[in-house]
């Protein structure tokens, strides 16, 4: 088998089948994976949620992590915000002409442990070769199905005044990092992604606090992102208490050289919840115990005010809007 | 208009100097101050060190509004 | 920030009461620094001065100043010259008379995002087959960085690094504004270089200020420092941010530009040529000129007539008081530069929306 990928592992015939024997199947099988044209599944107990979703991503590998383990954490995750037990998933591979094996497998790898961990079955997939330059290295797309738990009902409409708003950990790593990576503005600091699987900490939080009211994931456009889909999605208004809000110290640093704001950049691995004010601080215990979720804390609150606004508390004590993120991330100098 | 950042020297080197801003690492030019060394702290804008500092703001205000 | 929000909480609790219970004369505060701009708003600090203090976003926000026919210049040199333009990020979105770069990059445009004037010239160093033109814009603080991109150019023997110049000092918009405010708040960073005795001069013309930092306690006990002063009723000046700030500034960077560049007028988006208020490579330097170097004809630009960028600038009016203002101007398709950089006192408004105008708490 030649060491990088051609034309030929995508056209179907004997390179195609060596190239999911040698790398695909050897990381992925598990009872479901099959060789027919669908994966025959059993039927989950309640009702199910479906997402799916695609990854771009350059570099594709990156401190903490790779597109791979980014695949399966961003579906896990999305799953996981409705209250659902991730089950299936599957995943379309486009692989760019010339595209070395070995990364191949190392990204499969990825996919292979961050499944396990989450004990979600990767039941079936698919593959395309691209010539040269028509995808930049390797695209992504997965797809997932989870059971959702009894008695769970969350979204971004369902946040109420007086809730707490809690992130499950420091802001805008993510972000950081692949900034860092692409090595544009030469700055270098000790960040690694947040990108992680976040199932568990979701589950202990809801049989904990089963009465969670939005569970999101901040991913582009980071926390300040999602905090105004919730409060135009719920109608209310949210004030965030900007002190409080946990960023890892060089991400802040990188963010002042470079003008950034901290609440903008992409997380992976981080949730923004919102429950009622009295099981708040049951919530952030319970999401203080668990893997990836250690660094929760509480960021402020729903109010009846200004519906759709993000009003902040800053430094100074005074009250200011949050401004509503838009536009590419360009770093501001001069 | 003019982003600035106080960080801290690092290192020393032919005219550039590495600087520290919590963690965040970049090499700056550091040819506009003399008698710079490891551990001052420096005003960094656009790739270049503009001023040699003291490190924390709220000593100076408290100062400045002890005198009101 | 959690922790040094409790532990300062008094001396900025003192400067909140001063600035909430100012009871002398009313008293026009004009910002001239972009970077002030923004932090203001982002902290909030309008919303804790009592109404009879009125801040008004002066022209310190170098992309909002830089005029139309620059942007047009650099995309003539990207698509006709065949030229990398590398910039700083916030001008990318700046429409020219016909598009932005950031469209131009669309049509094949090569332009690179830097954070330092010294990078362009590594990238240039490390592609001799590209002729790498830098959009030089910025005041007094980031002149030296662009001087120092074209002595190490020199040194290293390139001849395919050069600027296009638009570079602007702040005395001339001192004096073109002063009638505009009853109270400068001095740009931290642009003193730093310059040292403070222009503004000490000043205050023998009758114009008071304050040398300010860009944290919101360094905010907040400048405006405290500057309006007790003002209530006093005789001009003045303070240097509110000592540790950065000298009296005789960077006698280095100072020598640099005045060997490099020299003064000419300039053209201030929204407000006109103000003479001498602006600084080009000299004579010796003309290889690096990338004006000189790519012959380019002169370009006028034609800013949309409907945008009042220029009243905004000068405080005649509030953005909101333009027509164009979040109908046809919004950050996300900017007509005017004041909505084009965040550091704009348009794009202030419209990011802060309601809150950024009413004062009080």
């Amino acid at each position: 088998m030649s060491d990088v990928i051609t034309m030929a592992h995508g056209a179907g015939g004997k390179q195609t089948a060596e190239l999911i024997n040698k790398v695909f199947k050897r990381h992925l099988t598990n009872e479901f994976f099959t060789a027919d044209d669908a994966s025959v599944l059993p039927r989950p107990n309640g009702p199910i949620a479906m997402t799916t979703d695609g990854f771009i991503v350059s570099p594709e590998f990156f401190p903490g992590g790779n597109i791979g383990k980014l695949s399966i954490c961003g579906t896990v995750n999305d799953l996981s915000c409705m209250g659902a037990r991730p089950l299936y998933m599957t995943c379309a591979f486009q692989i760019e002409e010339g595209y070395p094996l070995d990364k191949l497998e190392k990204i499969v790898a990825a996919m292979e442990r961050t499944a396990n961990e989450v004990g979600v079955h990767l039941v079936a997939g698919d593959t395309k070769v691209a010539g040269k330059g028509q995808v930049d290295h390797v695209f992504i797309t997965t797809t997932g199905v989870g059971e959702i738990l009894p008695g769970v009902r969350t979204s971004g409409a369902l946040a109420q005044p007086g809730d707490k708003i809690i992130v499950t950990g420091d802001v805008g790593r993510h972000g950081c990092t692949i900034l860092l990576a692409r090595d544009e503005y030469g700055i270098d600091a000790d960040v690694t992604t947040d990108c992680a699987p976040l199932w568990k900490p979701v589950e202990a939080a809801l049989t904990a606090v089963p009465g969670i009211h939005v569970i999101r994931d901040a991913t582009r456009g980071g926390v300040g992102t999602v905090l105004y889909e919730i409060a135009r999605e719920s109608n209310v208004g949210i004030t965030l208490d900007y002190g409080n809000v946990p960023v890892d110290p060089a991400v802040r640093g990188v963010c002042g050289m470079l003008g950034l704001e901290p609440l903008y950049l992409a997380c992976e691995g981080r949730l923004v919840m919102i429950a009622p004010a009295r099981e708040a601080d049951k919530l952030l215990e319970t999401l203080q115990s668990q893997p990836y979720t250690e660094g929760a804390a509480i960021i402020g609150e729903v109010t009846g005010e200004m519906p759709g606004r993000v009003v902040m508390t800053t430094d100074i004590g005074a009250k200011t809007l949050l401004p509503e993120p838009g536009n590419e991330l360009l770093p501001r100098i001069c | 208009m003019c982003v600035g950042l106080s960080a801290k020297v690092v290192s020393l080197k032919d005219g550039m100097a590495i600087v520290d801003a919590s963690g965040a690492k970049r090499t700056v030019s550091a040819e506009l101050l003399t008698n710079l060394n490891p551990g001052d702290y420096v005003m960094v804008h656009a790739g270049t060190a503009i001023a040699k500092i003291t490190d924390e703001d709220k000593d100076e205000t408290d100062d400045l509004m002890q005198q009101l | 920030m959690a922790v040094g929000h409790r532990t300062t909480e008094d001396s900025i609790e003192k400067a909140r009461r001063i600035l909430r219970d100012y009871d002398g004369p009313d008293v026009r505060i004009m910002e001239v620094c972009g970077t002030h701009t923004h932090e203001i708003f982002r902290q909030g600090v309008r919303r804790v001065l009592n109404p009879k203090i009125h801040m008004i976003s002066g022209p310190g926000c170098p992309v909002c100043v830089t005029p139309v026919g620059f942007i047009d210049e650099a995309i003539l040199l990207a698509l006709e010259k065949g030229c990398t333009i590398t910039t700083f990020g916030d001008l990318v979105r700046v429409p020219g008379t016909e598009k932005s770069l950031q469209i131009a990059r669309g049509e094949g445009a090569k332009v690179k995002v830097v954070y330092t004037p010294l990078d362009a010239e590594v990238y240039a160093k490390e592609h001799p087959e590209e002729q790498v033109v830098f959009l030089s814009v910025g005041f007094e603080t980031t002149t030296p960085s662009n001087c120092l991109a074209v002595r190490n150019a020199q040194k290293d023997g390139l001849t395919n690094f050069s600027l296009l110049t638009a570079n602007k000092t702040m005395p001339g918009a001192y004096e073109a504004m002063k009638d505009s405010t009853d109270l400068f708040l001095y740009p931290g960073h642009v003193h730093a270089i310059t040292g403070t005795k222009v503004c000490e001069d000043l205050v023998s013309e009758g114009v008071s200020g304050v040398c300010a930092g860009f944290t919101g306690r360094e905010l907040l006990t400048a405006l405290a420092v500057g309006v007790t002063k003002f209530k006093e009723g005789k001009p003045f000046f303070v240097n509110c941010y000592p540790r950065v700030v000298t009296r005789e500034g960077s006698p280095a960077a100072q020598k640099m530009a005045e060997e490099m560049m020299q003064p000419c007028d300039a053209m201030w988006r929204g407000i006109g040529v103000i003479p001498n208020s602006g600084m080009e490579l000299r004579e010796e330097y003309a290889a690096f000129d990338a004006r000189k170097k790519f012959a380019l004809p002169p370009i006028e630009g034609r800013a949309n007539p409907a945008c009042r960028c220029g009243e905004v600038l000068q405080g005649k009016i509030q953005p909101h008081d333009c027509p164009c203002f979040g109908k046809v101007c919004t950050p996300e398709h900017p007509v005017g530069a004041c909505m084009v950089s965040s550091e704009g006192a348009c794009s202030a408004w419209y990011l802060y929306g309601e809150l950024a105008g009413k004062p009080l708490d």
